[in-house]
């Protein structure tokens, strides 16, 4: 393992703090709900759902978080504005830590940061995903509004890999004007999440590893990625047995945590059951690793918890 | 960009279709290489009869570059039919049909595509012409009606020719060679090792 020589800052987000130096702090874990096929959601466009079925996974992941001393942090998906407001409505009786609001739609994720400030989440809320695709109507919307966290997605399709990524989130590269943390600066972010984009195995996903290694290096800023979404897309893992899945999941998350990775979006709420006690294992083993490269755990590491 | 195969491969034969074909994996189901119609069903799971390949595509980029390597490695294929629901946020169908109409601009970005993120990296200019040319798109998007699908594949199948040129192959680009010269190490293992993450290179100082 090692440490970086420049520093790593630290962004607290409605209590929980991502970053650091590798070891530091425990891994911040990102489960989605409502995401796009949940069997909890009747209807997507109006937001109904099972509650008692949300319920019980929120709870979950609140024990697997409390046993290990991995921070949760709900990531919601919503489609539409409506299912949104129905979504937050939950949220705010269950759950009072930050949570990530995502949208495949646009003009969801922009109406949302309006919601957002005018029902005073702002300060709990992390926006995904500042990325190229941010148009003029989502920018004003982040400016116009109170949401000062985000996720910044450092997909590059015009240069693969690392250096397009980090292109992306530098100067834009060959495909933007300005690059993506100049932009979210200028539009009022001050906590910035960075996300490498992964792609599926096979078109690149392994650069993800690398990025979080080279992103915190330059930048300081705390790094994560969703590298479920890699072995999800493996097509010849389709077939296999859960187990086999989650196994390969789990592991994924672990590279990227020895990695460097302070937070993982490790997708479908369900996931927790074994990304929890995977990650909290990383954290450990990482945190041994660099007991004498003079970084310490602070006292809620599962280091303390769970050996 | 890609850098694009004329030569003839060792591997293809005479056929009018790369072999193995299709050159990239993906979520498909494959017919008869020989059949003149390729079926994308964007966010739905269905595989109609008849076609030569057939599978879902959820993104308007790496997705897109897998339909036109797989489509334009098999000159058999003529249409392409668009159907099943499009895929939110994403639209490839809207992004399919874009890049078949305008083609790319000089950043790579897909021109009109109405998607997130509508970039091309591995493809030519030259793959996209072929696919122009190649293959005409039916735009039936939205419809999940299969037995309707496998009508409008058995007509077109009757109705078109093999495309007169040989099969195209894709190359994924090379990354290009950087020497790997020592520089400043930030980046610290201890016991005097440390590393260069510009560079990736690791070194020890002992």
């Amino acid at each position: 393992m090692f440490r970086f020589k420049n520093k790593q800052s630290i962004v607290n987000v409605g209590g929980v703090r991502f970053g650091g130096q590798p070891g530091s702090l425990p891994t911040v874990l990102c489960g989605t709900i409502f995401y796009q096929g949940h069997r909890i959601v009747e209807d997507d466009e109006s937001g109904i759902f099972d509650h008692a079925a949300a319920e019980r996974l929120v709870i979950r992941q609140i024990e697997l978080s409390g046993e290990t001393g991995c921070p949760f942090v709900l990531h919601i998906y919503a489609r539409t504005v409506p299912a949104l407001l129905k979504y937050l409505d939950f949220t705010e009786r269950i759950w009072s830590g930050p949570f990530i609001i995502d949208s495949a739609e646009r003009s969801t994720r922009s109406a949302a940061l309006s919601v957002l400030s005018e029902m005073g989440y702002a300060d709990r809320a992390i926006f995904n995903s500042i990325s190229i695709a941010t148009d003029e109507a989502e920018a004003r919307a982040l400016l116009e509004n109170e949401v000062d966290s985000a996720i910044i997605l450092a997909y590059n399709p015009g240069v693969p890999g690392v250096e397009g990524a980090m292109q992306i989130l530098e100067n834009g590269g060959q495909v933007s004007d300005e690059g993506l943390i100049p932009l979210a600066g200028r539009l009022g972010i001050s906590n910035i999440l960075i996300d490498p984009g992964v792609v599926p195995m096979g078109s690149g996903a392994g650069s993800s590893l690398r990025f979080s290694v080279v992103a915190k290096s330059r930048l300081g800023l705390p790094v994560g990625s969703g590298i479920h979404n890699a072995i999800s897309s493996w097509q010849w893992l389709l077939n296999k047995e859960k187990v086999t899945r989650r196994c390969c999941d789990a592991a994924a998350a672990c590279m990227q945590l020895a990695m460097g990775g302070d937070f993982l979006l490790y997708g479908p709420i369900e996931g927790g059951e074994v990304i929890f006690p995977a990650a909290a294992m990383a954290d450990i083993l990482v945190a041994e690793a660099v007991r004498d490269l003079e970084i310490y755990p602070e006292a809620s590491h599962p280091l303390f918890r769970l050996v | 960009m890609a850098e694009e195969g004329k030569d003839i491969n060792q591997e293809r034969t005479n056929r009018s279709y790369l072999d193995p074909w299709p050159p990239v994996r993906g979520d498909y189901l494959l017919g008869d290489p020989q059949a003149k119609v390729a079926v994308v069903t964007l966010a739905s799971t269905f595989h109609p009869h008849g076609a030569a390949i057939s599978g879902p595509c959820k993104t308007e980029n790496l997705g897109l570059e897998k339909i036109v390597a797989n489509v334009i490695s098999n000159s058999n294929i003529r249409v392409l039919i668009i159907c099943g629901m499009e895929s939110k946020g994403h639209l490839p169908g809207n992004t399919l049909l874009a890049l078949h109409k305008n083609g790319i601009d000089e950043k790579g970005r897909i021109i009109g595509s109405k998607g997130a993120i509508p970039f091309i990296q591995n493809l030519s200019g030259q793959a996209i012409e072929r696919f122009k040319r190649q293959v005409e798109l039916v735009d039936r998007i939205g419809l999940e009606d299969i037995e309707e699908i496998e009508r409008l594949v058995s007509e077109y199948n009757h109705l078109a020719e093999p495309f007169p040129e040989e099969p195209y192959q894709v190359f994924k680009r090379r990354v290009a060679h950087h020497e790997m010269l020592s520089g400043d190490s930030d980046l610290f293992f201890g016991a005097g090792v440390s590393m260069d993450t510009a560079r990736w290179l690791v070194a020890s100082e002992v």
